[in-house]
């Protein structure tokens, strides 16, 4: 009988690819894969840290696998495993804590351990960027790691210190990655890294790893996943006209007042990051521009918070996942003395929410007579669902191929809770 | 994979010798320190902190690219966890310091006869002392925004007209007042690059300045001191 490996991914794309590759490399080595504990040998917690929140979630799904009786190996990995191992250890006797650098050697753990050789997880051969391409996963979109850690020390951030220094992934072995990938199926490969947009790897740069990688002569299409936005080229705008590249960037913002982005020791000003998306609305008026915001950083006003807000309305994003600043330690902000009262976070963090729906729902409106092409990546008996070129989600009555690119037109919007689905009620010809 | 990838890049840290410390004022001074194996670029910044303790503080690099040694110019913070310490460390002690960072530093892509302006507060002057001696023939001006002239931090090691002292709460300067009303009073023009580290307010003033002027942001680089 095949040994079953649980999964559980927290945070960010950089985790789901991970976990994506380890659970590729499970089935490989005859393992059934799942994405619970319920009756698993093996349950994997690939955490993160980057808030109280995200620890407080990590810590749950542990305890609730125990609490409902899983008593397999339990593996506890990710950027918390790396930020608090002592804690967890201690806290999880039974546990193996595994951090980022040898998260990738998770799978000779696993063999080791039910081969009763005690292998410490830290003398396991690692490497942050030894995943194999994952022929199977949980998501219909292949993640692509380009790239990991993060030299640019935002003052409210955790990241550099558990993630480390940046380094990158050699251009060959990227472009080896997407082929194969591309090879087993998929129609979208995802770029993922901490900090992509500081790539460099033998004098090549984000923009000309994205030229290699459109050029490669394959079908498929790219999605540039979370980015920062200090750091762009000509070449990059002119890359983002080409068919393969879908008109979507999570566009990392934090705030729109210039005083809060010198006090996050954000590398760009917010009329730099406006002339940002002119260019990218001017490449493509429906261009999808998501973002994240702080809200209650040290110091914020009620006018730094008003600049954010209005930013929303300036800036028509497609998605605003809106963070109450959440203090970590060893950061420079956690020495910052005006600290905002946790009402008042909640209070703008409800506000944030609220007016980043309308945004949304406002923004997904505009497609409402268009036609995508929707990678589907869910079937149900009466509907199926995806994601456009757009990452804007789309819903048809109707059962369609998984796994496949089809051209729909959008004849409405579902505007019910706090993902607002697209309509489409014909296959186009 | 057979192919050789990063194995890991956790951030290094290393125990490094103190060479000698020279104190500039009652609250400032130069520690240098052993250089071991760590190159960088002019403009970059490094953790450093006591050996016996788990802070550090980022300092950027005040001594050149090629000297052997590393040297940072530090300002003693009342009640800090790390800079009191770093003022008590003796020659021949060690302190811990982290690889050196940073994205602040010259675009080896402008012309070799760019111009330059560099506007510093108080210590921020630190990058801008490292570019100058990294870099021959680089054709700048210095601002120095400081409240006293005794913040001059050496000074001399700029060429003369070239180096703009303004101080604030006294006369002794090039300039009496501060470093932003002198950039008000003289502009230096939109195809400069404009360099700025110090604290956020002289920042967030000079943007706004240099913006009414006419300056794209795209020429202004701004490293933040706390």
């Amino acid at each position: 009988m095949k040994k079953k490996v649980g999964f559980k991914t927290l945070g960010c794309r950089l985790n789901q690819f991970e976990t994506d590759a380890l659970a590729s490399k499970f089935v490989g080595l005859g393992y059934e894969v799942a994405e619970d504990s319920r009756n698993a040998d093996v349950f994997v917690v690939n955490t993160c840290t980057v808030t109280n929140q995200s620890d407080q979630k990590s810590r749950s799904v542990v305890n609730k696998a125990i609490n409902q009786g899983h008593t397999g190996m339990m593996i506890i990995t990710g950027c918390m495993a790396n930020h608090h191992k002592e804690q967890l250890e201690k806290r999880y006797p039974n546990a193996y804590v595994v951090n980022n650098e040898q998260k990738s050697a998770i799978p000779q753990l696993v063999e080791a351990h039910f081969n009763k050789e005690i292998l410490p997880a830290n003398e396991s051969k690692g490497g942050v960027f030894s995943y194999v391409p994952a022929a199977e996963t949980f998501h219909t979109r292949s993640m692509i790691k380009i790239q990991d850690g993060c030299d640019n020390y935002c003052t409210f951030c955790i990241i550099p210190k558990v993630r480390g220094r940046a380094v990158s992934r050699s251009v060959d072995d990227i472009l080896e990655n997407i082929r194969q990938v591309v090879g087993f199926g998929y129609k979208e490969v995802v770029i993922t890294g901490v900090n992509i947009s500081r790539y460099l790897s033998d004098g090549v740069g984000f923009s000309g790893l994205l030229k290699q990688i459109v050029d490669i002569d394959l079908d498929f299409r790219v999605r540039i996943s979370s980015i920062e936005p200090d750091s762009f080229d000509d070449d990059f705008f002119k890359l983002l006209e080409h068919p393969k590249i879908t008109p979507h960037l999570h566009l990392c913002l934090q705030s729109a007042s210039e005083s809060v982005l010198l006090q996050m020791r954000r590398m760009y000003t917010y009329k730099l990051y406006k002339r940002i998306v002119e260019k990218l609305r001017n490449i493509n008026p429906l261009f999808n521009i998501t973002t994240d915001i702080i809200v209650g950083f040290p110091g914020e006003t009620e006018s730094d918070f008003a600049q954010s807000l209005s930013a929303l309305e300036e800036l028509g994003f497609g998605h605003v996942h809106t963070f109450k600043y959440s203090k970590r330690e060893d950061t420079r902000a956690a020495r910052m003395t005006k600290v905002i009262d946790e009402r008042e976070k909640s209070k703008r963090s409800e506000l944030m929410r609220q007016k980043s729906l309308h945004a949304k729902i406002k923004y997904r409106q505009q497609f409402i007579g268009q036609s995508l092409s929707v990678l589907i990546d869910t079937v149900k008996d009466d509907f199926s669902k995806g994601y456009g070129e757009y990452y804007v989600p789309v819903k048809i009555n109707q059962k369609l191929e998984k796994n496949h690119l089809h051209t729909l037109t959008i004849t409405g919007i579902e505007t019910g809770g706090d993902d607002p689905c697209l309509i489409a009620e014909r296959i186009a010809l | 994979m057979g192919k050789e990838v990063p194995v890991a890049n956790k951030i290094k840290t290393d125990l490094h010798e103190i060479l000698d410390i020279r104190h500039l004022t009652d609250s400032t001074f130069v520690l240098r320190i052993e250089k071991k194996d760590l190159d960088f670029e002019a403009g970059q910044h490094v953790c450093v902190g006591p050996p016996n303790g788990i802070h550090t503080r980022e300092y950027s690099i005040y001594s050149a690219e090629q000297d052997d040694c590393l040297e940072i110019l530090v300002k003693e913070v009342e009640n800090g966890l790390v800079s009191p310490s770093l003022k008590k460390v003796q020659k021949g002690g060690y302190v811990v310091v982290e690889e050196p960072v940073g994205y602040f530093t010259i675009n080896k892509d402008l012309p070799a006869d760019q111009k330059y302006v560099f506007i510093a507060s108080g210590t921020g002057i630190s990058p801008f002392h490292s570019f100058v001696k990294s870099k021959s023939n680089l054709n700048y001006t210095l601002l120095h925004g400081v409240k006293k002239a005794d913040e001059a931090y050496d000074s001399d090691v700029y060429e003369k007209g070239k180096y703009v002292l303004c101080t604030s709460q006294d006369t002794k300067g090039d300039y009496n007042g501060r470093v932003t009303s002198y950039l008000k009073d003289n502009k230096f023009g939109t195809d400069v690059h404009y360099y700025l580290c110090g604290n956020c307010n002289m920042i967030h003033d000079v943007y706004d300045i240099l913006e009414e002027q006419g300056v794209s942001t795209d020429n202004i680089h701004a490293e933040v001191y706390f």
